[in-house]
């Protein structure tokens, strides 16, 4: 799961932006509105968790904005403000939940995989695909029942096949998903991931589209193993 | 009272009042006249009797007798003879049920025959003396009649009156019980304005102080919801750095090789802890400041030794500060009538602002100039990109920061402003000629000495 963190206390940021790390998610942090408008022009984010008091923007405004050019980008919005109405007032501006500070850093990734799951229209935390199984919240995999260990990155991986199940994601997508905004990544680290993921979980497990990039395969591993 | 009962007590109590006075006149009035009237009736009929008895013999006989005609008209007649010096009178006639009125004395009176009041007049003509009298009593229920005629449509008039004033009166202040009705609504936080436009124009006034005064109500209540929101903010920002990097320690303290991640995260939540309490601080100071003032303190500072105390406690605040600060004052001992505690945190405020918005190579200049024989000017100088004249009035307001991502609560020029307040000084922000920014704090010279 690809998060972009908008939020201008760097103190904060640094803690939810470990702490996501930390529960496996691959996090970006960007301090101001008009750094997370470019952030959204040049990458793809699953998720955004967004801090309302901006120094350069309202973060409602933001918000608004977003939601008026039709993003559909899924936002957490966390605030230190709790009057009632600040809440009314982001649910209408297109927030898609709510959370207080201080918040509980559990909750938090607890709240952004409960919104990733309604964004793709699922109702449980577990995703089956064939003989796989993979829970959202915790990451396990279960392939035929027997638990898989996978690597943190592996693990991104799959999610990210396993949320768009019919789409084609490039391979900048699926290194967006896995490394963020981090520089220094090998140019093949995505198909090095990739062939791990097979390796494990079974050949047909990742669709290589030629020329386009990669799509969640039939999980026939049953078979092969 | 209501203003509709109010109403109608004094003008019907006038009202009622004047026209009791009015009917009690015009009852006197009528009595007299009355009287005068029935008293000439007595007369005309002694008069007609006796122009009869003198025209006709007096004949003994009833029947056609012209007293008979008097007779019908309620009144009691009697004629009779005097004769010679006896005075011994012969009643000729007299009316039938007349009193013996041989005891009359001549011209008007009142007497009492057999129980009765009656009133009589009495002529004598010649030898002849006609005696007329009428009841008093009869009088009496005439006038009452006439008085109840005249009085009971003038009663029922007063008390249709009264009712009309009632009905009229509630109609008249149906605008005033409108407006109440509007203002007993309106809810606390509300922000539409009063409708002025159907009050009548005595009311606008009215409607117009009452707008006002909603206006700084809401005014004061926005304000202050703004500063709980604020100081909310302010004190959640760092608890939640706090808790979120305490979480990330306790996670990181189960897995192994993330010693690092624990490191920073313990660092981060320190920061935060650190945070909080200054937060804390200024915002405990500045209640103080606001509450009740304490006894005018006797303390007495001297302005050199508190510029310096700020200067050190600036520079160790600010790690590599060291010699950017520039101390500017005459060698002379000026005492300032304030805590020392409170004068160092003031000016160590304005370092603070001046160090953090200016670049970090160039001086800060703090200056002490004595303006005149009762008054002393700290200067802080930056050469900082200044704020701009709306900035500079806003600046003292609590939480208020600039908005390009400025650190700090936003709390200390409020604090700076409120000591110099509290202790009779003034703080002035302004942009300096050429560039840069300039705070000014003057506060009063010790008048002891």
């Amino acid at each position: 799961m690809h998060v972009l963190l908008i939020e201008d206390d760097l103190l904060v940021a640094s803690g939810i932006v470990a702490g996501l790390r930390l529960h496996g998610l691959t996090v970006d942090h960007v301090e101001t509105a008009s750094l997370a408008q470019s952030a959204l022009a040049t990458s793809t984010f699953d998720i955004c968790v967004l801090d309302l008091g901006l120094p350069d923007e309202d973060g409602m405004a933001l918000l608004a904005r977003w939601r008026a050019r039709g993003h559909s980008l899924p936002v957490l919005v966390l605030t230190a403000r709790d009057a009632v109405e600040h809440r009314i007032k982001g649910l209408q501006a297109g927030a898609d939940d709510y959370l207080l500070k201080p918040f509980d850093l559990d909750e938090l990734v607890a709240r952004l995989h409960a919104l990733l799951r309604r964004v793709s229209g699922r109702s449980a935390d577990r995703i089956e695909h064939g003989a796989l199984s993979f829970t959202a919240s915790t990451g396990e995999v279960l392939l035929s029942g027997a638990p898989v260990e996978l690597s943190r990155r592996e693990r991104a991986l799959l999610r990210a096949l396993l949320q768009h199940p019919k789409q084609i994601l490039s391979s900048e997508q699926l290194r967006d998903s896995l490394y963020g905004f981090e520089q220094d990544v090998e140019s093949n680290a995505v198909n090095v991931h990739i062939h791990h993921l097979r390796r494990k979980l079974g050949a047909g497990v990742v669709e290589t589209v030629r020329g386009l990039g990669y799509r969640l395969g039939d999980a026939c591993a049953e078979q092969q193993r | 009272m209501s203003i509709r009962l109010r109403l109608l007590a004094i003008i019907g109590m006038s009202l009622t009042m004047l026209w009791s006075l009015v009917a009690i006149w015009m009852f006197l009035d009528v009595r007299n006249e009355l009287r005068t009237a029935l008293d000439d009736r007595l007369v005309a009929s002694a008069r007609m009797v006796a122009g009869l008895v003198s025209q006709l013999p007096p004949v003994g006989g009833k029947g056609d007798s012209p007293l008979n005609v008097i007779a019908r008209d309620g009144l009691a007649c009697e004629v009779s003879l005097l004769r010679g010096e006896v005075m011994a009178q012969t009643i000729i006639t007299r009316t039938a049920g007349s009193p013996g009125l041989a005891d009359a004395a001549p011209g008007y009176g009142t007497h009492v025959f057999g129980g009765k009041q009656w009133r009589t007049y009495v002529l004598k003509q010649g030898d002849i003396r006609i005696a007329t009298a009428d009841r008093i009593d009869v009088r009496e229920t005439l006038l009452r009649d006439i008085a109840l005629a005249a009085g009971v449509p003038f009663a029922v008039a007063l008390i249709g009156s009264l009712l009309l004033l009632w009905f009229g009166i509630g109609r008249g202040l149906a605008p005033l019980e409108r407006m109440r009705a509007t203002l007993a609504r309106r809810r606390p936080d509300d922000d539409v304005p009063l409708p002025a436009s159907d009050a009548p124009s005595e009311l606008r006034p009215l409607v117009h102080t009452i707008h006002h005064l909603l206006e700084r109500v809401q005014g004061t209540i926005a304000r202050e919801r703004r500063f709980t929101d604020d100081a909310a903010h302010e004190l959640r920002t760092p608890l939640t750095a706090i808790k979120t990097h305490l979480q990330v320690a306790r996670i990181a303290s189960t897995r192994p090789q993330a010693a690092e991640v624990m490191a920073q995260a313990l660092g981060g939540a320190d920061q935060g802890v650190l945070r909080l309490q200054s937060t804390l601080d200024q915002l405990l100071l500045l209640a103080r400041l606001d509450g009740p003032a304490e006894q005018a303190s006797a303390e007495c500072t001297e302005a050199g030794a508190a510029a310096r105390q700020a200067i050190e406690d600036a520079q160790s605040d600010h790690g590599g500060a060291v010699g950017r600060l520039v101390f500017e004052a005459e060698d002379v001992p000026i005492p300032l009538a304030i805590p020392a505690a409170l004068l160092v945190s003031a000016l160590r405020n304005l370092l603070d602002n001046a160090l953090r918005y200016s670049p970090a190579t160039v001086p800060v200049v703090l200056r002490i100039e004595r303006i005149d024989a009762g008054r002393v000017c700290f200067s802080v100088l930056d050469e900082g990109p200044g704020l701009t004249e709306a900035e500079c009035a806003q600046a003292v307001q609590r939480f208020w920061r600039r908005s390009n991502g400025a650190q700090g609560c936003g709390l200390g020029l409020s604090i700076v402003n409120a000591i110099a307040k509290r202790h009779g000084g003034e703080l002035l922000l302004r942009n300096r000629a050429q560039h840069g920014f300039e705070a000014r704090l003057g506060m009063p010279v010790h008048a002891a000495r």
